[in-house]
């Protein structure tokens, strides 16, 4: 039986009449199953996590397509009926909006059933994947098939997807955690049904797609990463030869203040690539956290947790006010050599207690940071939603220089504003080459509107004080896209919106993406 | 702006509960059956985390007609749990899975539902203190009736409560109940009734979950409860 649709849940400016219409051709194209409009098929795809009614990102229907040309199909019928449609390959993007659309009434074109893993290469190191496939099926196929080589992923590592991540420029925590940069070729379905390779991938009989980034002419593969000029496909990327030696360690040091001094010792091993991957300095309630301790086990009390408890919790847990992990990787001789030099430079800083895998053994959170430093799926980190609990979660992901004063300053800034209203700073630093993402789990209790309404002017506020000390995030949750966009100034905005009506005149991708919209005066 | 449906329950005794109840079409629901479509119990997962285990979320469950039908599981953050659900939800068995779980669970469990492509009719999330509870519920058509009667049983017992629950798509006014607290007995009423009303969601056999006596040491926290149909 053919179900009907909800005449008071369209996507914007659409009528009732012209979405049955859109409906049924998606019923042709893509089969009955395939296309979901009950109130309990959609619900699993409108459980947000920010301080915003759900209401606000619920879906007029979701879609799925399992090839690219019924990808091909629904934009086709979209243009036809001017359908705005949410792409999602894992939807996995907790805290960023998670599988929920970025506007009320938009239909999501879910590409979970796009999951084949295409092509591993086992001597150049690469992978071509659809959008479906997530980390721990591609860690599952390269234990099957005992291949050299080793995975880089965010937290959700075990069931977010490479695709999604790098699309939305998601980092991870081996020498190959800038994903992006690790991106080698995609396929992209543009809004008017053309198929677009980057790179080599236009060339009839070419073989160096996922080797060669740039091609000839413009390269277009940045433009199709948090955006919405197309759907992207398949997507290669490099992997990691798995190392002979791999050493994780941890450092912890006693004091908040000891950031600036921590920064600036990793900072020159960092860039001369001594420590080669994303190194994480964690907070003392992210580690908490982590390590199963709830804010209940400490205080009922509402409002930020006092530092009196902060201090108590990393006594009880054996934690550190900040908490360095990074690792090693090579051959013997190499690690050996590097692990000198670390060594040597955290003696000359004169504090910090240097803790080794050995010593560590399985103890949380050591282990889980040792599985994400070496490929190793786990969920460990989930454990974040259960320190204050009641479902809400916001990243704040502020971006700076590597400097031990920036850090510092921005800390203090972050803590001040989420104390004000009464919440903690939950945070982390992850050190890249030569900058660093400030992430920030702005956690809040969903069931309680007070706090829901107070979690959202943090969140705004945060962005505001920010951005007048010149910091703007990398990333953000679905509703605070625009106010993002406007950080990054009018002339981006305006080029932005130029490109969009060239690409997607009748926007129909993702409108809101990134702030671009054509709705928008731009 | 929506006109809500607010029925304000503050001091009220339950008789006069009833004569407002049945004025609204969202409570008189719950005197008919738990869930529009009725049918026989499919086999069910009962998930649980941490404390949930040992409170009376679970004896409302086995109070349940469908009680029978039942196991229980405990959740955890590992992979191996992780990866069994997903492989029991992709089964192609028809079931259903239900459960009051914390925060960190809910959000794999919910996405690998909506991963697996299968149904979720009620997602809840509750908050308890020793003598209060609120509950933030999202329900589709199949679960109509599972508020309302919560909102009874609480009342009923006299423990203080907050309770809205929306319609997914917004086809319906949001139903909003609440009671201030007049006894500080069966504290635990609303993790009971709970139980009982997603265990028994689709039957036709309603009863009554159980009342039960205040514990020495209440379940309190967040949690989020489900009723998931694979």
């Amino acid at each position: 039986m053919t179900e009907q649709t909800n005449k008071n849940l369209l996507p914007r400016g659409v009528n009732s009449a012209n979405f049955e219409q859109a409906i049924t051709k998606f019923r042709t194209l893509l089969g009955e199953e395939n296309v979901l409009i009950k109130d309990d098929q959609l619900i699993p795809y409108n459980k947000i996590m920010m301080a915003v009614d759900s209401a606000e990102h619920t879906p007029s229907a979701a879609i799925t397509a399992t090839t690219v040309e019924q990808v091909q199909g629904v934009v086709k019928i979209c243009n036809e009926h001017k359908i705005p449609v949410w792409t999602i390959s894992t939807g996995r993007n907790f805290g960023y909006g998670s599988a929920a659309p970025g506007q009320r009434g938009q239909v999501i074109l879910d590409l979970k059933k796009m999951n084949k893993i295409l092509h591993v290469d086992p001597e150049l190191c690469t992978a071509l994947v659809e959008p479906g496939v997530t980390y721990q099926q591609l860690y599952d196929y390269i234990q099957e098939n005992k291949l050299p080589l080793m995975l880089s992923f965010s937290a959700p590592s075990a069931i977010a997807g490479p695709l999604g991540n790098t699309m939305d420029r998601g980092v991870g925590y081996t020498p190959y955690g800038e994903h992006f940069l690790m991106q080698c070729g995609m396929e992209v379905v543009l809004a008017n049904g053309d198929v677009y390779r980057t790179g080599m991938g236009g060339v009839k009989g070419d073989n160096a797609w996922q080797v060669f980034k740039w091609g000839y002419g413009p390269t277009l593969d940045g433009m199709f990463t948090q955006a919405n000029y197309g759907i992207c496909t398949k997507m290669g990327f490099w992997l990691m030869p798995k190392p002979p030696v791999f050493k994780p360690f941890e450092i912890k040091f006693e004091n908040d203040s000891d950031i600036a001094e921590i920064v600036e010792f990793i900072r020159p091993l960092r860039i001369a690539q001594v420590i080669p991957n994303s190194v994480v300095i964690a907070g003392v309630l992210w580690e908490a956290s982590t390590c199963n301790t709830r804010r209940s086990d400490y205080t009922t009390e509402p409002g930020p947790t006092s530092d009196a408890i902060l201090k108590q919790i990393q006594k009880d847990k054996n934690l550190g006010a900040w908490n360095v992990y990074a690792a090693l990787y090579g051959t013997r001789e190499q690690v050996d050599v590097n692990w000198n030099i670390v060594t040597g430079a955290l003696k000359q800083l004169g504090k910090g207690r240097i803790v080794t895998q050995e010593e560590a053994g399985d103890t949380q959170p050591f282990k889980y940071r040792a599985q994400l430093m070496s490929g190793v799926p786990n969920l460990q980190e989930f454990g974040l939603y259960n320190w204050r609990g009641g479902g809400g979660s916001m990243w704040f992901a502020p971006v700076s220089q590597a400097r031990g004063s920036e850090c510092d300053k921005q800390q203090a800034l972050a803590k001040k504003t989420l104390n004000k209203h009464g919440l903690d700073y939950v945070g982390e630093f992850i050190v890249g080459w030569r900058d660093m993402h400030h992430v920030i789990d702005v956690l809040y209790d969903r069931t309680n509107p007070e706090e829901t309404k107070r979690a959202n002017a943090c969140f705004a506020e945060l962005l505001d004080v920010f951005e007048k000390e010149g910091y703007a995030v990398y990333r953000v949750n679905t509703a605070f896209q625009e106010r993002v966009a406007q950080s990054y100034g009018p002339v981006k905005r305006k080029l932005e919106h130029a490109i969009k009506r060239a690409l997607d005149p009748n926007n129909i991708l993702a409108p809101g993406k990134s702030g671009i919209d054509l709705a928008n005066p731009f | 702006m929506n006109v809500e449906r607010r029925v304000l329950l503050k001091g009220m005794a339950l008789g006069s509960l009833v004569g407002v109840a049945m004025s609204n079409s969202g409570l008189a629901m719950a005197n008919t059956v738990l869930g529009s479509q009725t049918r026989a119990a499919l086999p069910t997962l009962a998930l649980v985390s941490g404390e949930v285990a040992a409170s009376a979320f679970l004896e409302g469950v086995t109070a349940s007609p469908t009680a029978r039908q039942i196991k229980v599981q405990r959740t955890d953050l590992s992979l191996d749990f992780i990866l069994g659900l997903e492989k029991h939800l992709s089964s192609g068995q028809p079931q259903r899975i239900i459960g009051l779980v914390d925060d960190a669970s809910a959000a794999l469990i919910i996405d690998l539902a909506r991963s697996a492509g299968a149904r979720v009719q009620w997602l809840g999330q509750h908050r308890a203190t020793a003598n209060a509870s609120q509950h933030h519920l999202l329900s589709a058509e199949a679960a109509s009736g599972c508020a309302p009667q919560l909102g009874l049983q609480l009342n009923a017992c006299g423990t203080g409560f907050s309770l809205r629950e929306h319609r997914m798509g917004g086809q319906r006014a949001p139903l909003q109940l609440s009671a201030a607290a007049r006894s500080s007995a069966g504290s635990e009423q609303w993790a009971v009734t709970l139980g009982y009303s997603l265990a028994a969601l689709g039957t036709a056999n309603i009863g009554q979950a159980p009342l039960i006596a205040s514990r020495a040491s209440p379940l309190t926290g967040n949690f989020v409860s489900f009723s998931i149909e694979a």
